[in-house]
């Protein structure tokens, strides 16, 4: 699309980053600015890392979020901090996905998982102004939409609802893990009917999908203290209330390396520095990051996020 | 046999799912926030024009289709049949009309048409998009209503059956829009 005919979007797209920038100056949260490039790169299962050869021979990873350079911040004592930064991910591009894209990260110390909810809500709101808010638990959301519980969940009975309820899925879901079938069910029926009208907050994902985030119990359930908030079916903001045992996290990532050799992809360096910081503490903190471009997006009422930014990958 | 990634696949790709051929229309990314991402893919299928959806872990492999496009001449009609020739190897092929359908209406001899074989037989035979040719039959000339809005039905040479200004005479050539059967100009 012509660059003239963003114009308009792109001035509010300035004066929204300022926005974003005085709601945590007010809450006396401090703009850091980690690399973008660095010699480890976040370990996840589903999320490829773009490199660059650097001139002393390593490999340079883009950040494809922030997080680990700011929690060495966090343990070093700056506890409450954000980032409005540009992230990387290989091969995301559709119309919710470029693959570079504006990310706003934050963490809180000390904060509650409860507050964190309710002050990323807060910050949704400056851009999308006066929608009431849902907050549900990803049991309570899986029952509603679908009669599935987490309780009795198994490969097969998901395989089986996914089998009745979604003709084109492939025919190899009898083989899926536990995880993928949830994900499957959660994007295709459940995420499309979310906060058509409101905000609507998933929280206590499945253990399994705990990311960076505290494993606790709830409703008899083990579960995570993550969330994510939806509007008009699309994810705009995923957080946790951390982890920060050192132990703990170090096996999170050999186990995303371990599904990433079964996914036949690369495992990634672990970063020690990051490892060594929570070894030295990280204090009790909530973090979180928004899609500063969906929400452009939806504020603008747009379908694609190359409508909302200057140029997308397609267009340069 | 020749894969595609689904997440490198795009619209026009052509590629065979469960044994069935297909035109790839669109492929949609989506990735929950920490998961599994996958690629919903909407395929038309090549024989049926039927349209479906499916569903792939992104990174999956997907085959391509043993399809190729040829432009061929046809040559004549028989009852059952269109013989179209090849004209760098004179190669000659019969497609049945059946294949063919409504398209039939748009075969004239001497013309290139865009065929579609899939493992070595034609699945498919498109005309260009646009066509010239002459009006066999249609009722005379109208003089006074230039605007080109007002129509009257005509039969051209192939015995498609088109809507055309009432101001054209039969004998006349004209260019016609073979996706839609429309009246473009005079020629």
């Amino acid at each position: 699309m012509s660059l003239e005919s963003k114009i308009s979007i792109l001035k509010d797209r300035a004066e929204m980053l300022s926005q974003a920038r005085l709601f945590f100056s007010k809450k006396h949260i401090l703009e850091v600015d980690t690399p973008l490039l660095s010699s480890t790169a976040p370990i996840d299962a589903h999320i490829d890392i773009m490199t660059t050869k650097m001139h002393d021979g390593r490999l340079g990873y883009f950040h494809s979020s922030p997080e680990y350079a700011m929690k060495r911040l966090i343990s070093a004592g700056l506890e409450n901090i954000y980032q409005i930064s540009h992230v990387y991910r290989f091969g995301e591009e559709g119309h919710l996905h470029n693959p570079e894209f504006c990310m706003v990260e934050w963490y809180e110390s000390p904060c509650s998982f409860d507050k964190i909810i309710d002050n990323t809500v807060d910050f949704i709101k400056i851009f999308l102004s006066g929608l009431p808010v849902k907050i549900a638990s990803y049991e309570e959301t899986l029952q509603k939409y679908t009669g599935l519980s987490l309780k009795n969940a198994t490969e097969n009975s998901l395989a089986e609802y996914i089998k009745e309820h979604s003709p084109e899925a492939p025919n190899d879901i009898f083989f899926w893990d536990i995880d993928t079938l949830l994900q499957y069910i959660v994007s295709f029926l459940i995420e499309p009917f979310l906060g058509n009208d409101e905000l609507f907050v998933i929280k206590y994902f499945p253990a399994s999908q705990a990311a960076l985030s505290q494993v606790t119990e709830h409703d008899n359930l083990k579960v995570a203290e993550r969330f994510e908030i939806y509007y008009k079916g699309i994810e705009l903001a995923n957080g946790y209330h951390e982890l920060s045992d050192s132990a703990e996290q170090r096996t999170r990532f050999s186990i995303s390396n371990k599904k990433r050799v079964e996914l036949n992809k690369e495992p990634l360096p672990l970063d020690e520095l990051l490892l060594k910081a929570l070894e030295k503490g990280l204090p009790d903190c909530c973090g979180v990051a928004v899609g500063f471009d969906r929400l452009m997006m939806l504020r603008h009422k747009k379908k694609t996020i190359a409508e909302v930014i200057p140029m997308a990958w397609s267009e340069v | 046999m020749a894969q595609y990634s689904t997440g490198d696949v795009r619209p026009g790709f052509k590629i065979e799912v469960e044994g069935e051929p297909y035109n790839v229309v669109s492929n949609e990314f989506v990735k929950p926030g920490k998961g599994q991402p996958f690629n919903r893919i909407k395929l038309k299928h090549l024989k049926t024009s039927r349209v479906v959806e499916k569903t792939f872990k992104s990174g999956e492999k997907v085959d391509v289709a043993d399809v190729e496009e040829t432009k061929m001449r046809m040559l004549y009609k028989e009852a059952d049949d269109a013989i179209f020739m090849d004209d760098n190897s004179f190669e000659q092929i019969n497609v049945p009309l059946s294949l063919i359908g409504d398209n039939e209406q748009w075969l004239m001899e001497e013309v290139l048409y865009s065929i579609t074989f899939y493992k070595g037989i034609a699945i498919d035979v498109q005309p260009p998009t646009f066509m010239e040719m002459k009006i066999t039959e249609t009722a005379p000339g109208v003089r006074g209503d230039t605007s080109g809005r007002v129509l009257k039905p005509a039969i051209l040479e192939s015995g498609a059956k088109v809507q055309v200004p009432i101001f054209i005479e039969e004998g006349e050539k004209i260019k016609v829009d073979t996706r839609t059967g429309e009246y473009v100009s005079r020629v």
